[in-house]
């Protein structure tokens, strides 16, 4: 056998004979390293789902759409059920398409779902909806969960009619979050006397103006009107907390890279010297057989590695295999946790983390490094 | 303090193939007086015994020459003109036996022994031909695949010799290697090193056990170099 191969061989049976005398010490270091990248992982799991599930949202609702809410109560003198009151928002007719939508304050009820939410259109809207309208009913219902096409009775105040299952896909998927109902106006007349909610779903031409440009007009227009504020909806706010989410993403890999690495150096530096103290008889002795310090080096640098990357590779996998238990539980969607549509686990944000562990134990070997400069003759006797 | 000196009637001074010293200066702390002071010496082949009071210098010399040490200022030069730190001189050409047992607490007798062999550069079948011969001349043979936890004090000394011998070094530097042995033991030992110690072959003992006088070609006594006012401490 050659000489490394025997020293290689000693050495490991050393090592291994520490952990079988000592195992706190290889469980201690398995257990902080495995703990701390568990955690890292985690926050920055969550981090990749909140920007899937914002992206998600993004996508749902459409970069070039505006969603107008404006509450018209029964006592409003713009409560008109025989026809549509003034259209404020008409000028926005010249910048993209326009649905003017009546939501309604009671719900419908069907054989699957008892609260489902009422929309009445106006006559002028039918060519903005031939694309979900049949011969079979003028009455809409989308729903992501219903078979698409099937014929669904809706009750709404003991008024029952049938409407044919859409799905709530294209530009009017911003305004549907739910199981909706969407009826000619004139259909729900008592109901639309108690008021309503004048909604309106704008999708601006891509070269009109800016969406921001549009928000700002929608609430100058309102104030001008000397009218409550309607709520304005648009892309801006989701890509305005995304970019903030990125921001901290950010921060936060940076302060769990510092603290990752560091804890994991003072963690196996110490361990490092405590060991290096017991084992250093054994080093010097092979040290005055001539053998190459950087052996003995490369074995602590070695053990460390090799307890750091185990310890984190399984922190890793644990939590990819519990991956839908436990963020499941924390509230993320099933897209969201789908990891068919990016793993998480595989992102350069994980090789960053075992990149900080490696650091981490590789700053750990260094007070062995500065121990082996010591000379043999004054460890040995 | 001492002036330099040299003692030797094996060898001409400075003759090629000896270990030698000029001008060395040893001490394990800056605020500590010296271990070494001044010491100029060459030690020529032969069996030279060290002998001299606890805490004259004796073992630091011995690592000093053994490169397990670096002088604070002089040379030391080994018979292959180089320095005593050299890995390669280390390797191949050095043989040290501490004076405390030490021998790799998890490697059998013989794997202690192939290990130093085989970072001396011996094939295996050269490590088993010599091993073979050391172990029996010093009688351990039976004990090769034993742990050294499993052998008395004298079986480990001799083993710790073996392993020294295995390489066949130039240079064999031994650290009290007798001290609380019985005679049969040193006897061993000593036929050992005497059967050893031939040719260029430089063999430096440090001990203060009178039983090794006989073999020894030149005796060196380590006291001369002490301060005047240690000799007495020395004496008695």
């Amino acid at each position: 056998m050659t000489s490394s191969t025997l020293i290689a061989s000693y050495l490991w049976k050393d090592t291994w004979k520490r952990w079988f005398e000592q195992p706190s010490s290889p469980l201690a270091r398995l257990f902080v390293t495995g703990l701390l990248v568990l955690v890292a992982t985690a926050i920055l799991v969550v981090f990749n789902l909140l920007e899937r599930s914002l992206r998600e949202r993004l996508e749902r609702f459409g970069l070039n759409t505006v969603l107008i809410r404006e509450s018209v109560t029964p006592d409003s003198k713009e409560l008109i059920t025989s026809g549509q009151g003034p259209d404020r928002l008409a000028p926005l007719s010249e910048s993209g398409r326009k649905l003017r939508l009546r939501q309604l304050f009671v719900r419908g009820q069907t054989e699957w779902q008892n609260s489902v939410i009422v929309f009445t259109y106006p006559g002028d809207a039918l060519w903005l909806l031939s694309d979900y309208l049949s011969l079979e009913t003028p009455s809409i219902y989308f729903s992501d969960s219903l078979p698409e096409d099937a014929l669904v009775k809706v009750t709404v105040n003991r008024q029952s009619m049938v409407a044919q299952v859409r799905r709530p896909e294209g530009w009017l998927r911003p305004m549907v979050t739910d199981d909706i109902l969407i009826v000619p106006q004139g259909t729900l007349l008592d109901e639309e006397r108690l008021g309503f909610i004048e909604t309106t779903v704008f999708q601006r031409n891509p070269d009109a103006m800016p969406v921001a440009k549009i928000v700002s007009a929608v609430n100058a227009l309102y104030v001008t009107d000397r009218r409550t504020p309607a709520q304005v909806q648009s892309s801006l706010g989701l890509i305005r907390e995304w970019e903030q989410l990125k921001e901290r993403q950010a921060q936060w890999r940076n302060i769990l890279a510092g603290i990752l690495g560091l804890s994991l150096s003072l963690v196996y530096g110490a361990i490092a010297i405590l060991e290096f103290r017991q084992n250093l008889y054994v080093s010097a002795l092979l040290r005055s057989f001539g053998a190459p310090p950087r052996y003995l080096y490369f074995r602590h640098l070695l053990e460390n590695a090799l307890l750091a990357n185990l310890a984190g590779l399984c922190a890793i996998a644990a939590l990819a295999f519990l991956h839908g238990i436990i963020f499941g539980t924390l509230g993320f969607s099933k897209v969201v946790l789908d990891l068919r549509a990016g793993n998480p686990y595989l992102s350069p944000e994980t090789l960053v983390i075992l990149c900080w562990v490696n650091i981490g134990a590789f700053l750990s070997s260094l007070p062995v490094a500065f121990g082996l400069r010591q000379p043999v003759g004054s460890i040995l006797n | 303090m001492n002036p330099t000196t040299s003692d030797s009637h094996l060898t001409d001074q400075g003759k090629s193939g000896a270990l030698s010293c000029s001008q060395v200066f040893y001490r394990y702390l800056p605020e500590q007086p010296w271990v070494i002071n001044q010491f100029t010496h060459s030690f020529p082949p032969g069996i030279i015994l060290i002998k001299g009071a606890s805490g004259c210098g004796k073992s630091t010399l011995l690592r000093l020459l053994a490169g397990y040490l670096v002088p604070n200022a002089g040379v030391i030069t080994t018979p292959f003109d180089g320095a005593p730190t050299e890995r390669e001189y280390q390797r191949r050409h050095l043989g040290f036996v501490f004076q405390q047992l030490n021998l790799l607490p998890l490697a059998t007798v013989m794997r202690n022994l192939a290990l130093a062999g085989s970072l001396a550069g011996l094939s295996s079948h050269e490590i088993n031909e010599r091993a073979q011969k050391w172990l029996q001349l010093l009688g351990i043979e039976a004990f090769a695949a034993r742990l050294p936890k499993s052998l008395s004090g004298g079986q480990q000394q001799r083993a710790t010799i073996a392993r020294a011998l295995v390489k066949e070094p130039a240079v064999l530097l031994l650290d009290e290697p007798t001290s609380g042995l019985d005679d049969l033991n040193t006897r061993v030992i000593s036929r050992a090193l005497r059967d050893y110690v031939t040719g260029d072959r430089i063999c430096i003992i440090s001990s203060h056990d009178a039983r090794l006088e006989p073999i020894a070609h030149d005796i060196l006594d380590f006291n001369r170099f002490l301060p005047v006012e240690r000799h007495l401490e020395a004496l008695v």
